[in-house]
């Protein structure tokens, strides 16, 4: 398992995360169709608090861990304020709140379905149908 | 209250049971609402929101803080969508009535570019669009010194949103175009037409900031106070400050910054804006407030500080102030200080005790200025202030 991790980052370019792969890790990954190669977790956080438009968000499960992790590693907010940011979209008919997908390998095909997609997944199931672009720490 | 805000109502529901038959998921069904109880420390005067009929005094009632809205959102096509909101509240009729908040067809022309028709709404401050969903906000009500100035909250004719990032900047760029009919709590109709409304916001990471201008030009329909004070100024040779009482295609500007802050656990969110008329009769006034509060894991309390004054002059000079014509100064005065002078200190606390709810309490210190009822409606002679108002809610969205 530790051994595919490796080839895979190190596929993805991304070798110099191998050595502080764990489990929990998390990546922000796009549809291989996607210009952008990488991106500082700054820009990404625009686009999953809805402040850009130009790639669809999807999130995690309400209950999950990983989204509790997510927002406080790219953003430092709690999932209630990250919802409260988002009901000030929703409710003036601006945006949607994100889609929610009930695990990593249902992130990763909806974004492997969209263009814009942009989602975030545990680096362990990453694989050659989506692109990372940053990794969360 | 009209027919057909229920109506509307009925066909969301009926649209609501499609949306759960659905699969596809063309339809979206999000609704949102606050149950608060409200209260004063005083019998003299009345506390309600901006253009409510009746309030609240030292007994708790739901009405000036509670409401429930929902909306639903049909995607037509990848970039046509339908979008209407339904809000019920209590305003201007003192019950529990249902308004149809937005109504609009979106067309989505590009990533950076949309076009809305129909009912959308009037950007005129910071949290116009969301001032109603409780859950958005930190405090439990937009500060009534601000809310009060512009009463109107949506714009009936067509916008244009441009969003693009910068880097790390996003910009949202709104500009509006239409017509509004607001009833007032008082009995008249104020009509803005030839409204224009730009909107701006630059977001960079904690930081927003924000501009908006309202230009309209405004009518005021059966508002018999001034209509009769209009005509006694006319009749007694005053026409030249009657002509600059009546409120009829008149010049109405609102110009307006925000500020919002959410750094690590501080959060500021301030406004400043200043309304001016060519009518004495909708004095010029000018009004801001700023809030800081800091969050603490679930719990993020808070202070506010709220001011109204009014930059034009309270009374109308030019008119006799002795002998049997100085009720024509009387009533000119009173319709040249209509507008509320206040100042409000606040502490709250908003407390996310679940994943789609919050609880919050409010107490604010009210201060109506001198020869001012402030925001208070309903007010017993002798009536001065300070007022204390306490308030808890809990906002929801679903």
């Amino acid at each position: 398992m530790k051994n595919l991790i490796k080839k895979i980052t190190f596929a993805l370019g991304l070798s110099s995360f191998a050595i502080a792969v764990n489990a929990a890790e998390l990546v922000v990954i796009v549809n291989p169709a996607n210009p952008a190669t990488s991106m500082t977790s700054a820009q990404a956080s625009q686009f999953f608090l809805g402040k850009s438009p130009m790639f669809t968000p999807v999130d995690q499960a309400e209950s999950s861990p990983l989204r509790a992790e997510f927002y406080k590693k790219i953003c430092d907010k709690d999932p209630s304020e990250v919802k409260a940011i988002w009901s000030k979209l929703v409710f003036t008919g601006k945006a949607s709140a994100p889609k929610e997908y009930h695990s990593n390998a249902e992130v990763k095909k909806a974004i492997a379905a969209n263009p814009t997609g942009i989602g975030y997944i545990e680096v362990s199931a990453v694989d050659s149908s989506v692109k990372v672009i940053t990794a969360l720490h | 209250m009209t027919i057909k805000p229920y109506i509307a109502l009925l066909a969301m529901s009926a649209a609501v049971s499609t949306a759960w038959a659905d699969d596809d998921s063309r339809f979206t069904i999000s609704g949102f609402g606050t149950a608060a109880l409200t209260a004063t420390n005083t019998s003299d005067a009345e506390f309600a929101r901006p253009n409510q009929a009746a309030g609240v005094t030292t007994s708790p009632r739901t009405g000036p803080d509670s409401n429930f809205g929902i909306q639903l959102t049909a995607k037509a096509t990848d970039w046509l969508s339908f979008t209407g909101q339904g809000l019920v509240r209590k305003n201007v009729t003192d019950n529990f009535g249902a308004e149809l908040a937005w109504a609009f067809a979106k067309a989505k022309v590009s990533d950076n570019l949309s076009f809305r028709v129909g009912r959308v709404g009037l950007p005129v401050y910071m949290i116009s669009d969301y001032r109603n969903v409780g859950y958005a906000n930190t405090m439990i009500r937009p500060p009534v010194e601000m809310y009060t100035q512009v009463p109107m909250e949506s714009l009936d004719g067509a916008d244009v949103v441009y969003q693009n990032s910068f880097g790390e900047t996003s910009i949202t760029a709104q500009f509006a175009y239409g017509k509004t009919d607001s009833d007032n709590y008082a009995g008249f109709t104020a009509k803005l037409r030839n409204m224009s409304s730009i909107n701006l916001v630059a977001e960079n990471g904690p930081f927003t900031f924000r501009f908006g201008r309202v230009d309209a030009k405004l009518t005021i329909d059966d508002y018999s106070g001034l209509n009769t004070i209009v005509g006694a100024l006319t009749k007694y040779g005053f026409s030249s400050i009657a002509n600059n009482m009546v409120v009829n295609d008149t010049k109405a500007s609102f110009t307006s910054v925000g500020l919002g802050v959410d750094w690590k656990n501080i959060v500021v969110q301030a406004e400043y804006g200043k309304r001016k008329t060519a009518s004495i009769a909708v004095p010029d006034t000018t009004s801001w407030y700023t809030m800081v509060g800091y969050r603490i894991g679930q719990f993020l309390p808070y202070v506010n500080h709220a001011s109204a004054t009014q930059d034009s002059a309270r009374t109308v000079a030019g008119l006799p102030t002795t002998g049997p014509l100085q009720v024509l100064a009387i009533g000119a005065n009173s319709v040249a200080s209509a507008a509320p002078l206040q100042t409000s200190n606040s502490i709250g606390v908003r407390w996310d005790f679940n994943k789609s709810a919050a609880l919050k309490v409010q107490i604010d210190r009210m201060s109506p200025g001198a020869g001012s009822n402030g925001t208070f409606i309903n007010v017993k002679p002798g009536f001065t202030g300070p007022v204390t108002v306490y308030a808890a809610g809990i906002d929801f969205v679903f």
